[in-house]
């Protein structure tokens, strides 16, 4: 008995740092926001209080559901985008890469997350400018200029800058796992190689393109650079919301319901993800 | 005899300095059961998987019913093949595995279930249709892999080591339902294997590779008496193999004189000439001890150096004149008679009918 006392002292020697830091910097939060979500704002000041006002005047206007489902909408879009775009690129790194080649893609892939993530999306005003690089470009074959900058198609060029290498390497390292004597073994039972993609590569994927793709959505869902830079706040997302409300007569009650919303849905679609991507087989448990 | 199946003409394959399939030339008969056996690396697998479609051929021409197949993709082919690793698909019941070939070919849903289940019924786990592959035993999953390889009612069916990864047991009861299917279907079997009991105890007849070359081809039982070079001696079965000069070809025999000693072996099937340097072998099975000195013309003294005991059979081990090593197979109990030990000196002996000269000396 006296040993097993020791080692779980020891034990919690090492957790404890992890528990204190999630502690102070994720439930302590989480509960404070909680708590002034019911706090009230009297003449520019927020005022202790237990009243359901900010729920109330959040939760039954227009601009907050719209700017919900916009958000939802745009960054399930940038999600598939993600993924679809991402595909060949990880298909061909798995399956026709070798083993260096594909070391040094995954190493490079990485590269981009070297740079800050704002920089990045800095640059693509260059490139996506009424007078950038792009139109200059398309200019040379008769089209445009277009519109991209302040636009939902800049929002989502900002969100594939921070989602699409996490897509190709995640969905990479998945499909590189697969035992390739299933796709033979399918080929020669008459699947033709396109096939192979649905009836093998994909069912074996199942976790780890659900995973990929939550990161995507995660990401999109809370980021405030894109929308706000590339997609010029047209139809604000709600992280836009969050710094609009608190800017907009010290509203950090009302600010704070959003941010629940936004945490209440990560946690829902999360969970709901994880539950389908590791679900078993069927006949698993006959 | 009618044309043969499969042909394989000056066959090549290599993987870029590597040479997996040397220069074959073979013929497959429709319903025969071969095996294509050797060590890993000598070239078996990849035949079998240029028959398949997985590996194109680097020279020559492989045809099968006649047709040149070295271009036809694997999905375009009739050729099934059994997995070492069954290569089940993990996220389909047993059911859903034997239907995926009907369902590539566009078999209506009804059909492919219908004859799913009859397989899965002849393979006697119908009770496991509906369950996921892998909560199946090893067993269960091989006749899943069988059930989806034959449901497809193929010309040919390929084999590729598909009992290594099962018990000893397990193997004997697999090899009776893979002859007795072979049998009842009439069909191809073309089986790959390093397994010299698997191979001789199914198939007709066996093909021994040896580094990307064809060592030998012919039925179980005249490979394992009359092995045709020093390479299938050595990879088959237990042989003792000597070597010498001829030194007289009479009608009872060919006389070879070895610094073992002089020994008579049987007329092979090909001209020899006085002076020649031939070797021959004798299965250790049909060689004789005894402590005193036979009367037989075929005899050597050599020393006891080990016995191997597994069950019933005993190998000895000996050393004779010149270093040479002997191997004698005989019953535990006659061995137990002779009151042998090592160090010991015995004569071994043997009819001039088992002394099987090579046909090559390699």
């Amino acid at each position: 008995m006296k040993a097993q006392r020791k080692i779980d002292v020891y034990a919690l020697t090492w957790r404890l740092p992890i528990i204190l830091w999630q502690l102070l910097f994720f439930v302590g939060p989480v509960v404070f926001m909680i708590v002034i979500s019911f706090f009230v704002v009297k003449n520019y000041r927020m005022t202790e209080a237990f009243e359901f006002v900010n729920w109330e005047r959040m939760l039954t206007r227009g601009y907050f559901w719209d700017s919900y489902w916009y958000t939802l909408f745009i960054a399930s879009l940038s999600a598939t985008i993600a993924m679809i775009v991402a595909f060949p690129a990880s298909w061909a790194l798995a399956f026709r890469a070798s083993e260096t080649q594909r070391r040094w893609a995954v190493f490079l892939l990485i590269i981009p997350f070297f740079t800050s993530y704002l920089v990045r999306t800095f640059s693509w005003y260059v490139i996506l400018a009424e007078s950038g690089v792009l139109n200059a470009i398309l200019g040379y074959v008769g089209l445009g200029p277009f519109k991209m900058l302040n636009t939902h198609f800049g929002t989502i060029i900002g969100y594939l800058t921070l989602t699409l290498p996490l897509a190709v390497i995640l969905q990479t390292i998945t499909m590189a796992n697969i035992d390739k004597t299933l796709i033979e073994a399918a080929r020669n039972l008459g699947c033709k190689p396109l096939a192979t993609i649905w009836r093998v590569v994909l069912p074996l994927s199942k976790t780890g393109f659900i995973v990929a793709a939550l990161f995507c959505f995660i990401l999109a869902f809370g980021d405030f650079v894109a929308p706000f830079y590339l997609g010029g706040s047209q139809e604000p997302t709600l992280p836009i919301l969050i710094l609009d409300t608190t800017k907009s007569g010290q509203q950090w009650p009302r600010a704070a319901v959003v941010a629940i919303m936004m945490m209440a849905t990560l946690f829902t679609i999360a969970f709901t993800a994880i539950v389908l991507a590791y679900r078993k087989p069927k006949g698993t448990n006959a | 005899m009618t044309a043969p199946l499969v042909t394989f003409q000056n066959v090549q394959k290599w993987f870029g300095d590597f040479v997996a399939v040397r220069d074959m030339t073979l013929d497959i008969h429709e319903g025969e059961f071969l095996a294509i056996m050797g060590s890993s690396g000598c070239g078996k697998t990849t035949t079998l998987r240029m028959l398949a479609g997985l590996e194109t051929p680097t020279a020559g021409e492989i045809r099968i019913g006649g047709r040149l197949m070295n271009d036809v993709k694997p999905h375009d082919r009739d050729t099934p093949l059994v997995w070492q690793s069954l290569a089940l698909f993990p996220y389909l019941t047993a059911r859903e595995n034997v239907e995926f070939g009907l369902k590539m070919r566009g078999v209506s849903p009804n059909e492919r279930k219908t004859r799913a289940l009859d397989w899965l019924d002849r393979m006697q786990i119908s009770e496991f249709a509906e369950r996921n592959v892998a909560t199946l035993s090893g067993g269960q999953k091989q006749r899943v892999a069988l059930a989806r390889s034959l449901v497809m009612e193929p010309q040919m069916l390929l084999l590729d080591e598909p009992l290594s990864a099962l018990d000893a047991n397990l193997v004997i009861r697999m090899q009776g339902v893979l002859i007795q299917l072979q049998k009842e279907l009439g069909i191809t079997f073309v089986y790959v294997t390093h397994s010299q009991s698997e191979a001789f105890a199914m198939a007709d007849r066996v093909v021994i590779m040896s580094q990307g070359d064809i060592a030998q081809i012919g039925a179980p039982k005249d490979i394992y008496r009359a092995p045709a070079n020093r390479f299938v001696a050595e990879f088959v079965g237990r042989n003792n193999i000597l070597s010498g000069k001829v030194t007289d070809i009479g009608a009872k025999g060919v006389e070879i004189s070895a610094q073992q000693g002089t020994f008579v072996a049987a007329n092979p099937n090909r001209p020899l000439s006085a002076g020649q340097s031939v070797s021959f072998t004798v299965s250790a099975d049909l060689v004789s001890l005894s402590t005193e000195e036979p009367k037989t013309k075929n005899k050597a003294q050599a020393t006891l150096i080990s016995e191997e005991f597994i069950g019933s059979i005993v190998t000895v081990f000996l050393e004779g004149a010149a270093g040479q090593d002997y191997k004698v197979q005989m019953q535990e109990r006659a061995l137990a008679a002779l009151d042998l030990v090592p160090g010991r000196d015995v004569w071994l002996s043997w009819d001039i009918e088992n002394a099987n000269i090579l046909e090559s000396d390699l």
